[in-house]
């Protein structure tokens, strides 16, 4: 795995870039268009690596560290880590420092732009840890108590909660 | 398992429950998602896991405007279309050909 | 592997991900893998202002399992195609059953 590189060409020589050959759906023999080591999830993992990431989690905390490590499972090793937590019109970061995080908790990472580092769009303005978290937290609350209530009229209609507790943002 | 049907048959009845989803390809048919959703559209693609690619889709989203939040709590809908959309399988709740 | 390679033949399309948790991520697909982790370059935010975690985030990598639509362009998808992968996949996936169970 570690030997691998997105450069290395994969058998055939990959077509030029911009020209899309012929589909081929699950067909034997199948046709490599690109190198099939692109299209694993270490490929993916690895150009992230040492790079500074947004790393959302499924219950909606949001963290930013460098990407130290990481395996096929996904699971993450995260160094000078800060969670940011953002509430109405305000955002407050607390250091955490390094985490593993499993793979499976994780919903969705970004590579940060250097040129728009810790960019926070407006209105939102940073603001005191303890007022941010209290924050959030009655608004967790509120969400659950809306999403229970929701839930509940929903369930006339044959659905049932997909979240299953799991926090929106 | 011994078949009395030759190899063909296999592709042309419905020996298990996925065999009713191939007899609808290129068909409307309508899916019930979680996450209070459900569509309508021509099936193109599906898998074991219930991955699909539906064309044509309407899709009808069950919301609730909340008393707290200034809404009348009356469950309404909202639709959306899609010209072509790949759905996740562990989303699925039913696939149901549409007559 | 049908929708894997699917996938495959829509590299360097433009696609919308909507997440299981209702954000849409509209980006160039560049990458894809066998557990359709999707990931997406020069990515823009649809509500952009409820989701201000993403504003600085140029490219991302998302779970395949917090996905729950791919929206596609329509002239990027043979149909009829598909259709016949999906078919020879489903009698492979049958044949393979057959095979476990005799």
């Amino acid at each position: 795995m570690e030997n691998l590189n997105l450069h290395d060409a994969g058998p055939p020589g990959p077509p030029p870039p911009g020209q899309h050959p012929p589909q081929n759906l699950g067909m034997p023999p199948p046709v490599p268009q690109l190198p099939p080591q692109m299209f694993t999830t270490a490929a993916q993992l690895l150009d992230l690596t040492d790079k500074k990431l947004m790393v959302a989690l499924r219950d909606g905390r949001k963290l930013i560290g460098v990407l130290r490590s990481w395996d096929q499972f996904g699971n993450l090793v995260l160094q000078d880590t800060i969670e940011r937590l953002f509430v109405q019109n305000l955002y407050a970061d607390i250091e955490r420092g390094l985490f593993l995080v499993r793979g499976e908790n994780v919903s969705l990472l970004g590579e940060i732009d250097l040129d728009k580092d810790d960019y926070v769009p407006p209105p939102f303005q940073q603001a005191d840890v303890e007022k941010v978290f209290a924050l959030r937290k009655a608004e967790n609350a509120m969400n659950k108590k809306l999403d229970k209530s929701k839930q509940k009229k929903l369930a006339a209609f044959g659905f049932e909660g997909e979240h299953h507790g799991e926090a929106i943002l | 398992m011994a078949s009395p049907e030759g190899p063909g048959a296999v592709t042309s009845s419905v020996n298990e429950p996925l065999d009713l989803v191939r007899l609808s390809l290129n068909e409307v048919v309508f899916v019930k998602l979680r996450g209070d959703r459900e569509l309508k559209g021509r099936l193109h693609a599906y898998d074991s896991h219930c991955n699909l690619v539906l064309g044509e889709v309407e899709e009808t989203i069950y919301m609730v405007d909340e008393e707290e939040e200034g809404g009348n709590g009356e469950v309404r809908t909202m639709k959306k279309q899609s010209e072509m959309l790949f759905v996740r399988g562990d989303s699925v709740v039913l696939i149901s050909p549409q007559a | 592997m049908l929708f894997f390679s699917f996938f495959k033949t829509l590299v360097n399309h433009e696609v919308t991900v909507e997440l299981k948790n209702d954000i849409s991520v509209r980006g160039t697909l560049k990458s894809v893998d066998q557990y359709l982790n999707i990931k997406l370059d020069d990515i823009s935010v649809v509500e952009e202002m409820k989701y201000p975690h993403l504003s600085s985030v140029k490219n991302v990598f998302i779970r395949g399992s917090v996905v729950r639509y791919v929206h596609l362009p329509a002239n990027a998808v043979d149909t009829p195609l598909l259709e016949d992968a999906t078919r020879r996949e489903a009698s492979q996936a049958a044949s393979k059953a057959k095979q476990s169970s005799s």
